[in-house]
Order: C-alpha cells, then sequence, then structure tokens
C-alpha cells in the first residue's frame, strides 16, 4: 500500500487486444516457463471449448479463455487473456493483515511470500479471483502473476507480453490508454466503444480492447470505485469510536461510581455523627 | 497414589455426558491433526472458488460474537452500574476467555502458516480489517485471561495478586468494551471489500454497525441460555429473579438491531433484493425467527417471567445471529448454481471446538469459584484501598503467609 502515489500514468500497463489474438497460448507458455510452474494434467472440453487448463490455479497464472459465437452465420472463436489486472489500487494489498502484496511503483502488484500466513483473505477480496492457493500442500502459501516484476526492474518486458506475436502492447499505463483509444477511433468498426480496465476496481494496469460485450467473454462485473474505499470508510472510524467508546464508558464509570462512593460516605458521616453526641450527652 | 492414577479415578467419576464431550474433543483433535500432515486442500471442500469455509464462518465470524457476553455484562454491571446481576458477570467472562482462547485454535487451523501467527503483530498493515481484528483478539484474549484469574487466584489463595487484579478491574472492563465494540464491527468491515461478491439481502455499509449490535443480543442471550442450563444440570443458583432484568434490557437492543436492520436493507442497499428465492428464504428465516419472534415474546411479561419460554426466547435470538453470520460468510458469499459444503473432517473439528468449549466450562465450573460469587459477601466499588482484598480472601487464609 505504502507506494501508492496517486498518478499511475507512468505506472507499466498491459494493453491488451483481444481483436488481434490467435488463441496460440504462447502466453500461457511463457508465462510457465519463466515462473517455473508444474505442468497441470488436463484434457481438452473440460472448460468451454478449447480453453485449456479449465480454470487459474497454483500452476496456471495466466490463461486464454475460449468463446464460440457466430458471425455471418459462421462459428468464430473469440478469446480473453484472464491474469493479474495490477489495480491501481489493490484490493489484496488492502486487506492483507501482514501486507505481503504491495503495489509497486513500477505497476506490478508483488506478492512477498515470506510474510504471507496463508488467510485467504485476498481471494475473497480480489474482485477479479486472481489470487490461487497452493491447496496440495500442507503449509499452503498464495499464488498469482506478479508482473515479472523481477524482468521488469531489469527494463524488460514481462513473459507474456514479450512472446505474444500481435495482441499484447507494454507500456506506460497512460499511453497505453490513448493508444487504445486511438485504434476505437481509427477501425470504430472493429471495436466496442468501451476500455476494460480504464476504470474499473479504480483502474488496473491491464487494458482491455474487444470486439464482443465484455460480459459475454466472461469478464466480471466490477465497481468502479477503488475497492480499499469500501472497507476504509469503516476502518478509519476504528481509533475515534476505541477513543470514544473508551472515554465514555471510563467517564460512566467514573460517575457512577462515585454516586456510590458519596452515598457510602454520607452513610459512615450518620453513624460517626450519631455517635460523638450520644457520648457528649 | 500416582498423579496419573488420581485423575484417572477423577475422570472416572464425571457425570457421562462429560466423558462424550471428552471423546468428542479427541476426535476433533484427532482430525486437526489430519489437516496438518495431508494439507487443507484434501481434508477441507475449499478451494479457489470457496477460500473459506465452515472454519471462518462458525470458528471465528460466529464464535466471537457468541462470545461477547464478557464485555456486554461488564459494560452493563461495572459501568452502568446495575450491580445486582453482578452475580452472572464470571460466568460471562469464563465463556468469553474459553471462546476466544478456541477462536484463536479455529483461526490457527485454518491458516496456511499458523506457525506465522505472530507476523501480524510485526508487519503491521493498518488498511486491513483482519490486521484489526487479530489485534483486538490478541488484546482482548488477554483481558479476559486476566479477568479470568481472579477466580484461579482465589481458588488458590494467591493474595498479593487478587489485589493486583482488584486494582485493574475497572480499566479491564472499559478496555474490553472498547476492544470488542472494534473487533466485534470489523469482522463486519471483512465483508465489505466482497462488493459484488456478497448478496445485496446482506451486504450495506453499516454491516459493521450491524455486526457489532447482534453481537450484544447475541452476548446477552448467550447468559440467559447458560444460567438457566447451569441452574438446570449442573446444579448450580437459580438466577432467574436476574434473567429477567437481562430480558428487559434485550428488548431494547433487539428493537435498535431490527431498525438499523430495515433502516440499511431498504435505504442504503444498491444491488436487486428479491432476486434468489433460496438467500429470500434464509433471510425471512433469519428476521423472522431470529429477530421478530423473540422480540414480541420478550415484550411480554409473561415470557419474561418464565424460566423455559425466556430461555427459548434467548435461543431464538442466538439462532438467528449464527444464522446472520452464515448468510453473510457463507450462504450470501455463494455464486448462483456454486455451492459448499463442509467436508467429514471439517465437521468433525468444529464439532470438537464447541464440544471443547462445553467440556471446559462444565470442568472449570466444578474447580473453580465461578458461582460462588455474590456480591452480598464481596465489595466490588472501585478499589481504593487495598485492606479489601484480605478480607474477601479471609476464607483461603490459611496460604497468606506463604503468598
Amino acid at each position: 500500500m505504502s507506494e501508492i502515489t496517486g498518478d499511475f500514468s507512468k505506472n507499466k500497463a498491459f494493453l491488451i487486444d483481444m481483436t488481434k489474438c490467435t488463441g496460440c497460448r504462447g502466453c500461457q507458455v511463457a508465462c510457465k516457463q519463466w515462473n517455473q510452474l508444474d505442468a497441470e494434467k488436463t484434457t481438452f472440453f473440460t472448460g468451454e471449448g478449447y480453453q485449456n487448463p479449465p480454470l487459474m490455479s497454483e500452476y496456471t497464472f495466466t490463461r486464454i479463455k475460449f468463446r464460440d459465437y457466430e458471425k455471418n452465420g459462421q462459428n468464430e472463436f473469440a478469446f480473453y487473456k484472464e491474469m493479474c489486472m495490477h489495480c491501481n489500487e489493490p484490493a489484496c494489498a488492502s486487506v492483507c493483515p501482514v501486507g505481503a502484496f504491495v503495489k509497486t511503483k513500477e505497476g506490478p502488484v508483488t506478492y512477498d511470500a515470506k510474510r504471507c500466513i496463508g488467510c485467504r483473505f485476498c481471494m475473497v477480496a480480489c474482485p477479479f479471483g486472481v489470487p490461487k492457493y497452493e491447496w496440495s500442500k500442507a503449509f499452503p502459501l498464495v499464488r498469482k502473476c506478479t508482473g515479472c516484476y523481477s524482468r521488469i526492474k531489469e527494463g524488460q518486458k514481462p513473459a507474456c507480453a514479450t512472446t505474444c506475436p500481435a495482441a499484447i502492447t507494454y507500456g506506460n499505463r497512460g499511453d497505453m490508454i490513448k493508444e487504445a483509444n486511438r485504434r476505437i477511433e481509427t477501425r470504430p468498426e472493429k471495436y466496442l466503444k468501451k476500455l476494460y480496465g480504464a476504470e474499473e476496481a479504480g483502474g488496473t494496469s491491464v487494458i482491455y480492447l474487444t470486439a464482443l460485450p465484455f460480459d459475454e467473454l466472461g469478464f466480471k462485473h466490477v465497481t468502479k470505485r477503488p475497492l480499499p474505499s469500501y472497507t476504509w470508510q469503516a476502518l478509519r472510524l476504528v481509533p475515534g469510536i476505541f477513543l470514544t467508546v473508551g472515554g465514555s464508558l471510563s467517564l460512566l464509570s467514573w460517575f457512577t461510581h462515585r454516586k456510590d462512593r458519596l452515598k457510602k460516605e454520607a452513610e459512615q458521616r450518620e453513624e460517626s455523627g450519631k455517635t460523638p453526641k450520644e457520648e457528649s450527652k | 497414589m500416582t498423579a496419573a492414577k488420581i485423575i484417572i479415578k477423577e475422570i472416572k467419576g464425571y457425570h457421562n455426558f462429560v466423558k462424550f464431550l471428552i471423546v468428542l474433543v479427541a476426535l476433533g483433535a484427532l482430525a486437526s491433526l489430519v489437516r496438518f500432515v495431508f494439507g487443507l486442500g484434501v481434508t477441507t471442500n475449499l478451494n479457489d472458488t470457496f477460500p473459506w469455509g465452515l472454519w471462518i464462518s462458525f470458528d471465528v465470524v460466529t464464535a466471537v460474537p457468541l462470545a461477547a457476553g464478557a464485555f456486554t455484562l461488564g459494560a452493563i454491571v461495572h459501568c452502568f452500574h446495575i450491580k445486582k446481576l453482578e452475580p452472572l458477570v464470571r460466568p460471562a467472562i469464563v465463556t468469553g476467555f474459553l471462546g476466544y482462547s478456541l477462536v484463536c485454535v479455529g483461526l490457527l487451523l485454518d491458516l496456511g502458516q499458523p506457525q506465522r501467527g505472530w507476523h501480524t503483530m510485526v508487519y503491521w498493515n493498518p488498511h486491513s480489517p483482519m490486521f484489526e481484528v487479530s489485534m483486538c483478539i490478541a488484546a482482548y484474549t488477554t483481558v479476559l485471561f486476566l479477568e479470568f484469574l481472579s477466580p484461579v487466584c482465589e481458588k488458590f489463595g494467591y493474595h498479593v495478586p487478587l489485589r493486583l487484579l482488584r486494582t485493574i478491574e475497572m480499566p479491564l472492563v472499559v478496555a474490553a468494551a472498547s476492544i470488542s465494540t472494534l473487533h466485534q464491527s470489523s469482522l463486519g468491515t471483512f465483508f465489505l471489500i466482497a462488493v459484488d461478491k456478497l448478496h445485496s439481502l446482506w451486504y450495506n455499509p453499516l454491516l459493521p454497525l450491524l455486526f457489532w449490535i447482534s453481537a450484544m443480543c447475541a452476548g446477552i442471550s448467550i447468559i440467559i441460555v447458560e444460567a438457566t442450563m447451569s441452574h438446570k444440570w449442573m446444579g448450580q443458583p437459580d438466577e432467574s429473579e436476574l434473567l429477567e432484568t437481562l430480558a428487559k434490557i434485550l428488548p431494547y437492543v433487539l428493537t435498535l438491531y431490527l431498525t438499523v436492520r430495515l433502516f440499511s436493507l431498504f435505504v442504503l442497499t444498491e444491488g436487486p433484493l428479491f432476486d434468489r428465492p433460496g438467500l429470500v428464504g434464509l433471510f425471512t428465516v433469519e428476521m423472522l425467527v431470529g429477530v421478530v419472534t423473540p422480540l414480541v415474546m420478550l415484550m411480554n411479561d409473561s415470557v419474561r417471567e418464565h424460566n423455559r419460554l425466556r430461555s427459548t426466547a434467548a435461543w431464538l435470538v442466538i439462532a438467528g445471529v449464527i444464522l446472520n453470520r452464515f448468510n453473510v460468510s457463507m450462504f450470501g458469499m455463494m455464486e448462483k448454481g456454486t455451492m459448499y459444503y463442509p467436508s467429514f473432517i471439517e465437521s468433525v473439528v468444529t464439532i470438537g471446538i464447541i464440544a471443547a468449549h462445553v467440556l471446559f466450562f462444565v470442568l472449570i465450573a466444578k474447580y473453580f469459584p465461578i458461582f460462588e460469587h455474590h456480591p452480598e459477601t464481596v465489595d466490588y466499588s472501585l478499589p481504593d484501598n487495598f485492606h479489601k482484598t484480605d478480607k474477601v480472601g479471609a476464607p483461603h487464609g490459611k496460604l497468606a503467609s506463604e503468598a
């Protein structure tokens, strides 16, 4: 959470033009190779159509979703690359009790496996369902795409963006949004006039261009407001509530106990007041 | 006779129900061992779609409000000064202490890396509700432990610690209430991040406030149920007169809850409310059985004065709060067409934890003076002078020289 600057246009971002995707899944392979992820034993047609593996998992940080549709009476494929969106204000980073997730100033949201306690709050919080758990292990950790942070730091592009023959452009977020809008303007018949990721969850570092409506491709409907603000509006009151409740209860009990004490003292005075009188007589 | 023989002989003398509880606890402990050997994935029905299951929904999100009796009653008795309810405080503290200790156990089982639990104390992230709750639970378990030390010290006649505990009694009560306010409500904040995931019947910005108010309802109800049961089954003193007073307070809190609940539902909620029949059913049961029915019941003198009806109403409130927490953390979070149900191991562990709670309560009540504590014999005004503890400790005076 610490490195958020407020201006995200200089962050590195993916522009993924789904109309140019051929479904070669080179990005999936490159991701597995760079991150040294184990292979999964999968079969075709366990998910929708030709997509394989059926779901993202602890072994699969990105994958191409296939969607069948009909165009001019012919069957066509549409694709959607699923991966971490690297939100400007990530929900995972805000809910993590130990701050294992960090939004780096370069753009990627990284994960520190040495800090993680395995509470899975990030999985509950992520609006895109990205963090996955090592369910196969006795002491599991979370796994997710780190935007190839180690490559970015060395001035390289992420593995998937390097491999992709056509669809992925990588660069400053501001430039990517400009480029996306330019494409929509120059070929309005080809694109849906909307960017996914420009405003979703308060803006992400992955921007999508498509020809088909987003929900038909399996994009999740996500709020435009940054997610951390939903919990922060309650959490920011915590110190105040603590002091108010603590203070008012202390005050209240001081008064009630004072009343008690005064009553007792009055009783004692009455008792001691009587005895001297009796003695004087 | 060796120590082992004494213990075995002691256990043989227990009631069969207590022995049954011991078996359940042992089974639960065994099942949790299985979790550590084979992993979460194999032993639970959790997966990437349902990262949180029964252990979070019951052992943490539900168990915490069920243990709310201690702070609620502490504040009622000591801050609002309704002194006659004092005999109920100690059983409530024992319940709270056991509840929170078992919440910690449940949490450690559910964490992927329980050996790193202390990381929350070191790597602070104040933006995380989980950070806030774990700090609060750690602090409050300590407070409850200190409060629980009083009967322990009395049992063994430790006078010096007793004097110290008396001195910090009021600060502890205030700390308990403020810390509890924070984490009871922050458990609701957990689910504020689940925008578009938690169904609109439960998702609204006032969720933390609702969690706090309903926790107090649950706390008061638990005290009523617990006192009624320990009178009936354990031969402890009959506190029905005090429970009537508590039952008089409860409808006010319930009304407050109902008002805020309806306001947040119809004014502050954004999404569609009645689009999923299953969830609407759960919601209706939660509100009608868990809130409206007990509220109507408790507004009648005849119900409040009648032992069985009063405890029935309290049971309904408890059931309502349990259902509410499950609706928020489990049923309401399920996407249409998906389903989670706990595995065998998960269920055995949770049953073991509930059994452990009852078992330890019975055993503590058996060996420590938690019911024998009456305001007539103890001066409970502010501990402004040290000699008062001596008077109290007089029956245990034998060990005074050692202490």
